[in-house]
């Protein structure tokens, strides 16, 4: 995302020319790293909480909430995953393509899709490890 | 029940599983579809947990944030902070308060160009306060004044959460930083103010130390070319009509990689760090705005902010008492939330309401964002705070907290100079024509 801005800025003020449908692929670029990127938050449990009452209560509890956000993040990812499922298949149907580029639409939900269903897998494992007592 | 009721229910249930360590973005998001199913069904709140991922995964204006993560994961590993210190210090060397001066001027700067407070304060509480306290400076003032400073970042452009404001208030970026320019180092100038009171007041917390020699003070100086150079890119290209906020980012993040090689102080070791650091962080973010926007949603469908707006103004509240209440809302909810989230679940609310007494959008963003530097050293769980005393564990809490007490009077002086002059944040814009 980073070069290819700093190639077409470059293009664009040296040369008058630039990089025909930027902004599609630094979109796409974004869906990906950002969605691919999720599952590892989930694995290593580095979402942003509210910690005010890890000074109220004995570390006991404190794993025990932890057990529960974990159970309430798979039951949305899930359902995020179910419902996300044929809003896709949709769109693939449909054909739907970009106005510069003419990327098939269905390219930027598959990230999406992928992303979410393998944080909803992570947060599985993040389970099963939390039984294990790691 | 009745909408309204329905959307109070929300917000409440959603402080409550905050408070349970549920992760911000799953809270939003669970809530949001909730309730949305609630008032209009399962089948419609499903359509909306559905669309809204993908809505945002191609948002073109989001993708500003990792850039500008990234520029500041470089700096912060291109040994900027030291230099800027020293380059600081030569400026304010000889006066009462140098040292701690100086820790303000770094961290504005900094602060700026690394864009997280945590990182800021982290970073100079390795640099700064071994210093002041090497030159008998009062440990809680030294700790408090870098738990303060860090939070510079928040408000100086350019700034992460004023890029996420921007995105949930649907606000012009450009005129956003443009707006917070004046603020930003306003509030800076108002902590200079604050130590030089505490030198005054106390005069053993903030010893006087031997000034520096001009060749010493020039050799300082010349180590801010990186800084210039990034703030160039970074901010100077947008108002020179060069570049959009997002190639603004990108090209800051290029020349901060290139400058951190180039002085040897990264290597491609520290590249991949920088890059995962830069991803991470933004996946964990989006996730929050991805749950922020269903909840919105939601808040929206029950009309409760048009319907809070109609009331105040039926009520004929003064604006000021108004203001007042979203500055109370913003400082409770900032003693218990991060920046990011407090934005993303307010804005949907007091928008309309701030919008709705005369003020204008641009100012509200940059009113929030000091609010949220409030928030930062607040107790009970002020952020900067904390990441201090976890580096520094002979200081405690309470003490760290005491001294950042004279930066939080100049943060409250900062909005009442915003409520009664709204053009400190609005004549730049304007100016600048963004």
């Amino acid at each position: 995302m980073m070069l290819l801005t700093v190639a077409d800025v470059t293009l664009r003020a040296l040369f008058n020319t630039p990089i025909h449908g930027t902004f599609e692929l630094i979109e796409l670029g974004l869906a990906c790293s950002v969605y691919i990127a999720l599952p590892a938050v989930f694995l290593r449990d580095e979402h942003l909480v509210v910690d005010a009452i890890d000074y109220m209560v004995r570390r006991r509890v404190v794993r025990l909430l932890d057990l529960v956000a974990a159970c309430l993040s798979l039951a949305v990812l899930t359902a995020m995953v179910l419902v996300m499922v044929p809003l896709a298949r949709d769109m693939s149907e449909m054909g739907d393509v970009t106005a510069d580029l003419s990327i098939p639409k269905l390219l930027y939900w598959v990230p999406v899709l992928l992303g979410v269903a393998a944080s909803a897998l992570c947060t599985l494992i993040y389970i099963a490890r939390w039984r294990k007592g790691a | 029940m009745s909408n309204l009721l329905i959307g109070a229910l929300g917000v409440l249930v959603l402080l409550a599983i905050l408070f349970l360590r549920v992760p911000i973005g799953v809270a939003l998001a669970l809530v949001g579809v909730c309730g949305y199913a609630a008032i209009d069904g399962w089948h419609k709140a499903f359509a909306v947990l559905a669309s809204v991922p993908f809505e945002l995964a191609s948002a073109y204006s989001l993708s500003v944030v990792p850039l500008f993560i990234l520029m500041g994961a470089v700096a912060s590993r291109g040994n900027m902070a030291k230099e800027m210190f020293d380059a600081a210090n030569g400026l304010f060397s000889g006066v009462r308060g140098a040292l701690a001066n100086a820790t303000v001027g770094a961290c504005a700067l900094f602060g700026a160009i690394c864009g997280s407070s945590i990182a800021t304060a982290a970073t100079f509480s390795k640099v700064a306060i071994p210093e002041m306290r090497r030159h008998g400076y009062e440990p809680a003032f030294a700790a408090g004044a870098v738990a303060s400073a860090g939070t510079l970042d928040v408000l100086i452009p350019p700034s992460v959460l004023t890029a996420i404001y921007a995105l949930a208030a649907e606000q012009s970026l450009a005129k956003l930083y443009a707006a917070c320019f004046i603020p930003g180092f306003l509030l800076a100038g108002l902590y200079v103010l604050a130590i030089w009171a505490v030198a005054w007041i106390r005069p053993a917390w903030v010893p006087r130390v031997p000034g520096m020699r001009l060749a010493e003070r020039l050799r300082a100086a010349v180590g801010m070319w990186k800084l210039v150079l990034l703030f160039f890119f970074a901010l100077f290209g947008i108002y020179l009509g060069w570049f959009s906020p997002t190639e603004a980012a990108a090209m800051a993040a290029f020349v901060a990689i290139l400058i951190a090689f180039f002085t040897r102080a990264m290597g491609w070791r520290g590249l991949l760090d920088a890059l995962l650091e830069s991803v991470f962080t933004t996946a964990a973010v989006f996730f929050i705005v991805v749950g922020a926007f269903i909840f919105s949603r939601f808040i929206v469908l029950t009309r409760f902010p048009a319907d809070v707006s109609r009331w105040v103004l039926e009520a004929q509240f003064s604006p000021l008492s108004v203001l007042l209440a979203v500055m109370l809302l913003y400082f409770v909810l900032g003693t218990f939330l991060d920046e990011v989230s407090t934005i993303l679940i307010t804005v949907p609310v007091t928008l309309p309401l701030v919008t709705g007494i005369g003020y204008d959008g641009i100012w509200l963003g940059v009113f929030v964002t000091v609010m949220c530097t409030i928030g930062l050293i607040s107790p009970p769980t002020g952020m900067t705070v904390f990441v201090i005393q976890a580096q520094h564990p002979d200081i405690p809490v309470t003490r760290i907290y005491l001294g950042t007490l004279p930066f939080l009077v100049a943060d409250f002086v900062l909005v009442g100079l915003l409520i009664a002059f709204p053009a400190l944040a609005l004549w730049l814009p304007g100016v600048l024509k963004v």
